[in-house]
Protein backbone atom coordinates (compact mmCIF):
# COMPACT_ATOMS: atom_id res chain seq x y z
CA UNK A 1 0.00 0.00 0.00
CA UNK A 2 1.39 3.64 -0.86
CA UNK A 3 1.30 6.35 1.78
CA UNK A 4 -1.29 7.69 -0.43
CA UNK A 5 -3.38 4.58 -0.58
CA UNK A 6 -2.58 4.27 3.51
CA UNK A 7 -4.08 8.17 4.20
CA UNK A 8 -7.11 7.38 1.58
CA UNK A 9 -8.34 4.46 3.67
CA UNK A 10 -8.24 6.10 6.93
CA UNK A 11 -9.66 9.03 5.73
CA UNK A 12 -12.36 6.24 4.59
CA UNK A 13 -12.54 5.55 7.83
CA UNK A 14 -12.50 8.37 10.02
CA UNK A 15 -15.72 9.50 7.31
CA UNK A 16 -13.32 12.06 6.45
CA UNK A 17 -12.90 13.89 2.82
CA UNK A 18 -10.04 13.11 0.52
CA UNK A 19 -7.26 15.46 1.51
CA UNK A 20 -8.31 16.18 5.27
CA UNK A 21 -5.33 13.91 6.83
CA UNK A 22 -1.92 14.36 6.38
CA UNK A 23 1.13 12.26 8.17
CA UNK A 24 2.21 14.80 10.13
CA UNK A 25 -1.28 15.36 11.77
CA UNK A 26 -1.83 15.32 15.37
CA UNK A 27 -3.71 12.69 16.81
CA UNK A 28 -4.82 15.07 19.86
CA UNK A 29 -5.89 17.44 17.68
CA UNK A 30 -8.27 15.40 15.53
CA UNK A 31 -11.12 14.86 16.81
CA UNK A 32 -12.44 12.18 14.75
CA UNK A 33 -9.82 10.24 15.99
CA UNK A 34 -11.63 8.63 19.30
CA UNK A 35 -12.40 5.19 20.92
CA UNK A 36 -14.90 4.04 18.04
CA UNK A 37 -12.49 4.99 15.47
CA UNK A 38 -9.43 2.51 17.29
CA UNK A 39 -12.06 0.06 17.05
CA UNK A 40 -12.79 0.46 13.46
CA UNK A 41 -8.99 1.04 12.92
CA UNK A 42 -8.26 -2.47 14.46
CA UNK A 43 -10.79 -3.71 12.35
CA UNK A 44 -9.10 -2.49 9.04
CA UNK A 45 -5.69 -3.90 10.63
CA UNK A 46 -7.25 -7.27 11.10
CA UNK A 47 -9.29 -7.30 7.79
CA UNK A 48 -6.72 -5.87 5.45
CA UNK A 49 -3.50 -6.49 6.82
CA UNK A 50 -4.41 -9.82 9.27
CA UNK A 51 -2.42 -7.82 12.08
CA UNK A 52 -3.53 -7.60 16.02
CA UNK A 53 -3.35 -4.51 17.08
CA UNK A 54 -3.02 -3.91 20.83
CA UNK A 55 -4.69 -0.99 22.97
CA UNK A 56 -1.55 -0.02 24.25
CA UNK A 57 -0.01 0.15 20.28
CA UNK A 58 -3.33 2.47 20.01
CA UNK A 59 -2.49 4.63 23.09
CA UNK A 60 1.43 5.10 21.59
CA UNK A 61 0.08 6.96 18.37
CA UNK A 62 0.52 10.42 18.06
CA UNK A 63 1.12 11.51 14.40
CA UNK A 64 -1.23 9.75 11.49
CA UNK A 65 1.92 8.65 10.77
CA UNK A 66 2.36 6.46 13.45
CA UNK A 67 -1.09 4.77 12.50
CA UNK A 68 0.18 5.01 8.60
CA UNK A 69 3.73 2.83 9.81
CA UNK A 70 1.66 0.35 11.13
CA UNK A 71 -0.31 -0.18 8.09
CA UNK A 72 1.91 -2.80 6.48
CA UNK A 73 2.06 -6.79 6.08
CA UNK B 1 -29.62 -51.25 30.70
CA UNK B 2 -29.83 -47.53 31.59
CA UNK B 3 -29.41 -44.78 29.08
CA UNK B 4 -27.19 -42.54 29.57
CA UNK B 5 -27.93 -39.13 31.19
CA UNK B 6 -28.13 -35.87 29.28
CA UNK B 7 -28.31 -32.76 30.81
CA UNK B 8 -31.80 -30.37 29.01
CA UNK B 9 -31.98 -26.68 29.36
CA UNK B 10 -35.78 -27.05 29.85
CA UNK B 11 -37.25 -23.35 30.10
CA UNK B 12 -35.68 -20.05 29.73
CA UNK B 13 -37.13 -16.92 31.51
CA UNK B 14 -35.85 -12.88 31.55
CA UNK B 15 -36.47 -10.04 34.38
CA UNK B 16 -36.18 -6.29 33.71
CA UNK B 17 -36.15 -3.68 35.54
CA UNK B 18 -38.69 -1.23 35.18
CA UNK B 19 -37.01 1.42 34.35
CA UNK B 20 -35.67 2.58 31.29
CA UNK B 21 -32.76 5.04 30.60
CA UNK B 22 -33.23 6.50 26.85
CA UNK B 23 -30.52 7.48 24.48
CA UNK B 24 -32.12 10.36 24.21
CA UNK B 25 -31.89 10.86 28.11
CA UNK B 26 -28.23 10.02 27.97
CA UNK B 27 -27.29 12.56 25.19
CA UNK B 28 -28.77 15.74 26.89
CA UNK B 29 -25.55 16.58 28.22
CA UNK B 30 -23.48 15.58 25.28
CA UNK B 31 -21.99 17.20 22.42
CA UNK B 32 -20.36 14.19 21.15
CA UNK B 33 -22.76 11.86 21.18
CA UNK B 34 -27.10 11.77 19.98
CA UNK B 35 -29.40 9.26 19.93
CA UNK B 36 -28.76 8.22 15.97
CA UNK B 37 -24.54 7.84 16.68
CA UNK B 38 -25.49 5.62 19.26
CA UNK B 39 -28.14 3.63 17.62
CA UNK B 40 -25.79 3.28 14.78
CA UNK B 41 -22.64 2.74 16.58
CA UNK B 42 -23.65 -0.08 18.77
CA UNK B 43 -27.41 -0.49 18.20
CA UNK B 44 -28.54 0.12 21.02
CA UNK B 45 -31.51 2.51 22.00
CA UNK B 46 -32.61 2.26 25.20
CA UNK B 47 -31.84 0.06 28.49
CA UNK B 48 -32.94 -0.86 31.75
CA UNK B 49 -31.52 0.00 34.75
CA UNK B 50 -32.51 -0.61 38.61
CA UNK B 51 -33.98 1.84 40.68
CA UNK B 52 -31.95 2.23 43.72
CA UNK B 53 -32.25 -0.39 46.35
CA UNK B 54 -32.76 -2.91 43.22
CA UNK B 55 -30.30 -5.37 43.56
CA UNK B 56 -28.88 -8.76 41.57
CA UNK B 57 -31.43 -10.77 44.17
CA UNK B 58 -33.87 -9.04 43.23
CA UNK B 59 -34.07 -9.41 39.82
CA UNK B 60 -32.72 -13.05 39.99
CA UNK B 61 -36.25 -13.57 42.18
CA UNK B 62 -38.22 -12.01 39.62
CA UNK B 63 -36.74 -13.94 36.78
CA UNK B 64 -36.85 -17.44 39.23
CA UNK B 65 -40.51 -16.50 40.01
CA UNK B 66 -41.50 -15.96 36.17
CA UNK B 67 -39.66 -18.94 35.40
CA UNK B 68 -41.80 -20.83 38.28
CA UNK B 69 -45.11 -19.67 36.83
CA UNK B 70 -44.42 -19.89 32.76
CA UNK B 71 -43.13 -23.62 33.35
CA UNK B 72 -45.28 -24.75 36.15
CA UNK B 73 -42.12 -25.88 38.19
CA UNK B 74 -42.39 -26.61 41.71
CA UNK B 75 -39.57 -24.40 43.56
CA UNK B 76 -39.25 -27.66 45.47
CA UNK B 77 -38.33 -29.83 42.86
CA UNK B 78 -35.11 -27.28 42.37
CA UNK B 79 -31.87 -29.08 44.02
CA UNK B 80 -28.89 -26.84 43.21
CA UNK B 81 -29.16 -22.87 43.06
CA UNK B 82 -26.47 -21.15 41.14
CA UNK B 83 -26.11 -17.48 40.89
CA UNK B 84 -23.63 -15.74 38.43
CA UNK B 85 -23.13 -12.10 39.29
CA UNK B 86 -20.05 -9.69 39.63
CA UNK B 87 -22.58 -7.17 41.29
CA UNK B 88 -23.88 -9.37 44.66
CA UNK B 89 -26.08 -7.83 47.38
CA UNK B 90 -23.25 -8.38 50.04
CA UNK B 91 -19.73 -8.74 49.74
CA UNK B 92 -21.04 -11.95 51.65
CA UNK B 93 -23.23 -13.62 52.21
CA UNK B 94 -23.65 -15.62 49.00
CA UNK B 95 -26.69 -13.96 46.97
CA UNK B 96 -27.75 -17.64 46.03
CA UNK B 97 -27.90 -18.47 49.70
CA UNK B 98 -30.95 -15.23 49.97
CA UNK B 99 -32.11 -16.49 47.27
CA UNK B 100 -33.04 -20.21 48.27
CA UNK B 101 -35.12 -18.82 50.84
CA UNK B 102 -36.83 -16.17 48.93
CA UNK B 103 -37.78 -18.52 46.46
CA UNK B 104 -39.01 -21.07 48.74
CA UNK B 105 -36.66 -23.99 47.79
CA UNK B 106 -36.05 -26.23 50.11
CA UNK B 107 -33.23 -26.26 52.53
CA UNK B 108 -31.37 -29.59 51.47
CA UNK B 109 -30.63 -27.63 47.68
CA UNK B 110 -26.95 -26.49 47.35
CA UNK B 111 -26.27 -23.18 46.88
CA UNK B 112 -23.23 -20.71 45.24
CA UNK B 113 -22.59 -17.45 43.47
CA UNK B 114 -20.13 -17.51 40.81
CA UNK B 115 -18.14 -14.32 39.59
CA UNK B 116 -18.14 -14.31 35.88
CA UNK B 117 -19.11 -11.75 33.46
CA UNK B 118 -19.59 -12.29 30.03
CA UNK B 119 -19.06 -15.99 29.84
CA UNK B 120 -20.65 -16.54 32.93
CA UNK B 121 -23.85 -18.29 31.35
CA UNK B 122 -21.67 -20.73 28.95
CA UNK B 123 -19.75 -21.39 32.58
CA UNK B 124 -23.22 -21.50 34.66
CA UNK B 125 -24.59 -24.21 31.99
CA UNK B 126 -21.07 -26.46 32.42
CA UNK B 127 -21.33 -26.78 36.18
CA UNK B 128 -25.01 -27.21 35.88
CA UNK B 129 -24.33 -30.17 33.56
CA UNK B 130 -21.92 -31.19 35.49
CA UNK B 131 -23.71 -31.55 38.43
CA UNK B 132 -26.30 -33.01 36.90
CA UNK B 133 -23.93 -35.97 35.32
CA UNK B 134 -22.47 -36.42 38.35
CA UNK B 135 -26.00 -37.37 40.13
CA UNK B 136 -24.82 -34.50 42.48
CA UNK B 137 -27.99 -32.52 41.43
CA UNK B 138 -31.22 -33.08 38.77
CA UNK B 139 -32.75 -30.03 39.06
CA UNK B 140 -30.51 -26.80 38.54
CA UNK B 141 -31.97 -23.49 38.28
CA UNK B 142 -29.06 -21.14 37.03
CA UNK B 143 -29.35 -17.42 37.42
CA UNK B 144 -27.76 -15.17 36.32
CA UNK B 145 -28.20 -11.37 37.32
CA UNK B 146 -26.39 -8.02 36.99
CA UNK B 147 -26.51 -4.62 38.36
CA UNK B 148 -23.78 -3.39 35.97
CA UNK B 149 -25.09 0.11 35.81
CA UNK B 150 -24.52 0.52 39.64
CA UNK B 151 -20.71 0.11 38.90
CA UNK B 152 -20.63 2.95 36.00
CA UNK B 153 -19.74 6.50 36.62
CA UNK B 154 -22.15 9.11 35.27
CA UNK B 155 -20.07 10.85 33.53
CA UNK B 156 -18.85 7.93 31.58
CA UNK B 157 -20.84 7.76 28.48
CA UNK B 158 -18.41 4.97 27.11
CA UNK B 159 -19.76 2.48 29.27
CA UNK B 160 -23.20 4.07 29.50
CA UNK B 161 -24.38 3.47 26.28
CA UNK B 162 -23.65 -0.13 26.05
CA UNK B 163 -24.91 -1.72 29.42
CA UNK B 164 -28.38 -2.42 31.28
CA UNK B 165 -29.12 -4.29 33.93
CA UNK B 166 -31.19 -7.58 33.49
CA UNK B 167 -31.46 -11.26 34.90
CA UNK B 168 -32.44 -14.19 33.39
CA UNK B 169 -33.65 -17.94 34.87
CA UNK B 170 -32.88 -21.28 33.70
CA UNK B 171 -33.91 -24.36 34.41
CA UNK B 172 -31.38 -27.63 33.84
CA UNK B 173 -32.30 -30.60 34.82
CA UNK B 174 -31.45 -34.78 33.89
CA UNK B 175 -33.62 -35.94 31.16
CA UNK B 176 -35.68 -33.18 30.62
CA UNK B 177 -37.67 -32.15 27.48
CA UNK B 178 -35.27 -29.33 26.80
CA UNK B 179 -32.09 -28.46 24.83
CA UNK B 180 -29.78 -30.90 25.06
CA UNK B 181 -26.47 -29.40 25.84
CA UNK B 182 -23.58 -30.53 23.93
CA UNK B 183 -19.62 -30.05 23.97
CA UNK B 184 -17.85 -26.66 25.63
CA UNK B 185 -14.97 -25.45 24.95
CA UNK B 186 -13.71 -22.92 27.67
CA UNK B 187 -10.84 -20.38 28.00
CA UNK B 188 -8.90 -17.98 30.61
CA UNK B 189 -6.27 -15.41 30.10
CA UNK B 190 -6.08 -13.76 33.23
CA UNK B 191 -2.98 -11.69 31.77
CA UNK B 192 -5.94 -9.15 30.60
CA UNK B 193 -7.68 -8.62 33.80
CA UNK B 194 -7.38 -4.80 33.91
CA UNK B 195 -8.56 -4.24 30.75
CA UNK B 196 -12.23 -4.67 32.31
CA UNK B 197 -12.10 -4.32 36.29
CA UNK B 198 -13.76 -2.06 39.04
CA UNK B 199 -10.58 -1.66 41.02
CA UNK B 200 -11.89 -0.63 44.48
CA UNK B 201 -14.08 -2.21 46.73
CA UNK B 202 -12.22 -5.39 46.69
CA UNK B 203 -9.59 -6.35 49.79
CA UNK B 204 -7.00 -5.03 47.80
CA UNK B 205 -8.17 -1.25 47.60
CA UNK B 206 -10.99 -1.81 49.96
CA UNK B 207 -11.34 2.18 50.10
CA UNK B 208 -13.36 3.23 47.74
CA UNK B 209 -12.18 6.77 46.58
CA UNK B 210 -15.88 8.39 46.32
CA UNK B 211 -14.43 10.65 43.85
CA UNK B 212 -15.11 10.62 39.98
CA UNK B 213 -12.49 13.49 39.21
CA UNK B 214 -8.99 12.47 39.60
CA UNK B 215 -6.43 14.50 38.05
CA UNK B 216 -4.41 14.12 35.56
CA UNK B 217 -5.13 14.27 31.66
CA UNK B 218 -8.45 12.64 31.22
CA UNK B 219 -7.66 10.93 27.88
CA UNK B 220 -4.34 9.53 28.95
CA UNK B 221 -4.89 8.40 32.05
CA UNK B 222 -8.38 7.22 31.97
CA UNK B 223 -7.77 3.56 33.33
CA UNK B 224 -7.46 5.61 36.73
CA UNK B 225 -9.94 8.09 36.26
CA UNK B 226 -12.80 6.29 37.90
CA UNK B 227 -11.27 3.51 39.98
CA UNK B 228 -14.58 2.60 42.13
CA UNK B 229 -16.46 2.44 38.92
CA UNK B 230 -16.38 0.13 35.68
CA UNK B 231 -13.53 0.65 33.33
CA UNK B 232 -13.03 -1.06 30.00
CA UNK B 233 -10.34 -0.69 27.55
CA UNK B 234 -12.21 -1.13 24.14
CA UNK B 235 -9.43 -1.45 22.08
CA UNK B 236 -7.88 -4.13 24.24
CA UNK B 237 -11.20 -5.66 24.85
CA UNK B 238 -11.78 -5.70 20.97
CA UNK B 239 -8.70 -6.98 20.19
CA UNK B 240 -9.26 -9.97 22.78
CA UNK B 241 -12.34 -10.82 21.21
CA UNK B 242 -11.62 -10.88 17.49
CA UNK B 243 -8.97 -13.00 18.38
CA UNK B 244 -10.54 -15.63 20.99
CA UNK B 245 -13.96 -15.98 19.44
CA UNK B 246 -13.29 -17.44 15.77
CA UNK B 247 -10.86 -19.86 17.67
CA UNK B 248 -13.39 -21.19 20.25
CA UNK B 249 -15.98 -21.06 18.16
CA UNK B 250 -13.79 -23.52 16.01
CA UNK B 251 -12.93 -25.77 19.00
CA UNK B 252 -15.72 -26.01 19.53
CA UNK B 253 -16.98 -27.19 16.63
CA UNK B 254 -14.33 -29.65 16.05
CA UNK B 255 -15.20 -31.24 19.91
CA UNK B 256 -19.22 -31.85 18.58
CA UNK B 257 -18.03 -33.20 15.38
CA UNK B 258 -19.70 -30.41 13.57
CA UNK B 259 -18.91 -28.14 10.64
CA UNK B 260 -20.05 -24.81 10.94
CA UNK B 261 -22.29 -24.90 8.52
CA UNK B 262 -24.22 -27.36 11.09
CA UNK B 263 -25.18 -24.44 13.00
CA UNK B 264 -28.71 -23.31 12.77
CA UNK B 265 -28.35 -20.17 14.81
CA UNK B 266 -25.95 -18.85 16.17
CA UNK B 267 -26.56 -16.63 19.82
CA UNK B 268 -23.34 -14.92 21.23
CA UNK B 269 -23.10 -12.30 23.85
CA UNK B 270 -24.46 -8.84 23.16
CA UNK B 271 -21.49 -7.24 23.55
CA UNK B 272 -22.35 -4.57 21.09
CA UNK B 273 -23.67 -4.00 17.84
CA UNK B 274 -20.94 -2.97 16.08
CA UNK B 275 -18.30 -5.97 18.16
CA UNK B 276 -21.18 -8.43 17.41
CA UNK B 277 -21.01 -7.45 13.14
CA UNK B 278 -17.52 -7.60 13.35
CA UNK B 279 -17.42 -11.05 14.48
CA UNK B 280 -19.81 -12.01 12.28
CA UNK B 281 -17.91 -10.87 9.23
CA UNK B 282 -14.99 -12.26 10.15
CA UNK B 283 -16.81 -16.29 10.92
CA UNK B 284 -18.88 -15.56 7.80
CA UNK B 285 -22.21 -16.72 9.55
CA UNK B 286 -25.05 -15.22 7.30
CA UNK B 287 -27.03 -12.82 8.41
CA UNK B 288 -29.81 -15.39 8.97
CA UNK B 289 -28.41 -17.40 11.54
CA UNK B 290 -26.58 -14.92 13.47
CA UNK B 291 -29.55 -13.10 16.17
CA UNK B 292 -28.62 -9.61 17.21
CA UNK B 293 -31.11 -8.64 20.00
CA UNK B 294 -30.06 -5.67 21.88
CA UNK B 295 -31.90 -2.72 20.78
CA UNK B 296 -34.14 -1.89 23.81
CA UNK B 297 -31.96 -4.22 26.06
CA UNK B 298 -28.19 -3.18 25.87
CA UNK B 299 -25.10 -5.29 27.01
CA UNK B 300 -26.86 -7.36 30.16
CA UNK B 301 -23.98 -8.89 30.92
CA UNK B 302 -24.20 -12.56 32.52
CA UNK B 303 -27.97 -12.67 31.48
CA UNK B 304 -26.83 -11.26 28.04
CA UNK B 305 -27.16 -15.29 26.37
CA UNK B 306 -30.39 -16.82 28.24
CA UNK B 307 -32.58 -13.44 27.95
CA UNK B 308 -31.69 -13.33 23.38
CA UNK B 309 -31.71 -17.17 23.69
CA UNK B 310 -34.92 -17.51 24.97
CA UNK B 311 -36.08 -13.96 22.43
CA UNK B 312 -34.35 -16.03 19.55
CA UNK B 313 -37.09 -19.21 20.45
CA UNK B 314 -39.84 -16.62 21.00
CA UNK B 315 -39.31 -15.39 17.46
CA UNK B 316 -39.95 -18.64 16.25
CA UNK B 317 -36.17 -19.21 14.93
CA UNK B 318 -35.20 -21.83 17.14
CA UNK B 319 -36.97 -25.29 15.66
CA UNK B 320 -36.87 -28.99 17.18
CA UNK B 321 -33.46 -30.31 16.61
CA UNK B 322 -31.76 -26.96 15.77
CA UNK B 323 -27.88 -26.68 16.66
CA UNK B 324 -27.76 -23.75 18.32
CA UNK B 325 -23.99 -22.36 19.61
CA UNK B 326 -23.76 -20.11 22.47
CA UNK B 327 -20.72 -17.94 22.78
CA UNK B 328 -19.82 -15.54 25.45
CA UNK B 329 -16.40 -13.48 26.15
CA UNK B 330 -15.63 -10.84 28.40
CA UNK B 331 -14.36 -9.39 31.84
CA UNK B 332 -11.52 -12.23 33.36
CA UNK B 333 -10.12 -12.30 30.53
CA UNK B 334 -13.24 -15.35 30.10
CA UNK B 335 -14.77 -17.16 27.10
CA UNK B 336 -16.45 -19.78 26.12
CA UNK B 337 -18.57 -21.49 24.01
CA UNK B 338 -21.22 -24.82 23.38
CA UNK B 339 -23.60 -26.25 21.14
CA UNK B 340 -26.96 -27.25 22.48
CA UNK B 341 -29.63 -29.24 20.26
CA UNK B 342 -33.44 -28.38 20.68
CA UNK B 343 -35.94 -31.17 22.04
CA UNK B 344 -37.50 -32.92 18.94
CA UNK B 345 -41.14 -32.39 18.46
CA UNK B 346 -43.82 -33.85 16.54
CA UNK B 347 -45.18 -31.07 16.52
CA UNK B 348 -48.06 -30.70 18.71
CA UNK B 349 -47.12 -28.80 22.23
CA UNK B 350 -46.56 -30.86 24.65
CA UNK B 351 -48.45 -31.06 28.05
CA UNK B 352 -47.46 -27.92 29.89
CA UNK B 353 -45.91 -25.86 27.62
CA UNK B 354 -47.71 -22.95 25.51
CA UNK B 355 -47.15 -21.90 21.88
CA UNK B 356 -44.98 -18.97 22.21
CA UNK B 357 -46.67 -15.62 21.19
CA UNK B 358 -45.34 -13.87 18.30
CA UNK B 359 -45.20 -10.55 17.11
CA UNK B 360 -44.24 -8.92 20.52
CA UNK B 361 -41.38 -6.73 19.73
CA UNK B 362 -42.05 -4.34 23.09
CA UNK B 363 -39.22 -5.83 25.32
CA UNK B 364 -41.07 -6.63 27.51
CA UNK B 365 -40.90 -10.16 28.77
CA UNK B 366 -43.00 -12.21 26.77
CA UNK B 367 -45.12 -15.27 27.84
CA UNK B 368 -44.89 -18.33 26.27
CA UNK B 369 -42.88 -21.77 26.18
CA UNK B 370 -38.92 -21.42 24.97
CA UNK B 371 -38.55 -23.43 21.93
CA UNK B 372 -35.56 -24.72 23.60
CA UNK B 373 -38.20 -26.85 25.40
CA UNK B 374 -40.29 -27.79 23.07
CA UNK B 375 -42.36 -31.52 22.92
CA UNK B 376 -41.42 -34.43 24.13
CA UNK B 377 -37.95 -36.28 22.99
CA UNK B 378 -38.84 -39.95 21.57
CA UNK B 379 -36.88 -41.09 24.82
Amino acid sequence: MTPEEKLAALEEMLELEAGDLAPTTKLSRLEEWDSLAALAFIVLMDDRFSKTITGEQIRSFATVQDIMDEMEM
Amino acid sequence: MQSEIRATIDAIEYYLPQKVLTNAELCKNSEKWSDEKIVSKVGIRSRHVAKEGECASDLAEQAAQKLFAQHAIDPASIDFIMLATQSPDYPLPTTACILQDRLGIPTTAGALDFNLGCSAYIYGLMLAKGLVLSGAASRVLLLTAETYSKHLHAEDMSVRIIFGDGAAATLVSANGKGAVIGAFDLGTDGSGFENIIVQTGGMRYPEGTNDGSTSGDKDENKRFLYPDCLYIDGAEIFSFALRVVPETVKRVLEKSGLSQDDIDLFVFHQANGFMLRVLKKKLKIPNEKFFVDMEDVGNTVSASIPMTLKRACDAGLVHPGDKVMLVGFGVGLSWGATIITAGESDGSPSAGETVAAAGESDGSPSAGATVVAAGESDG
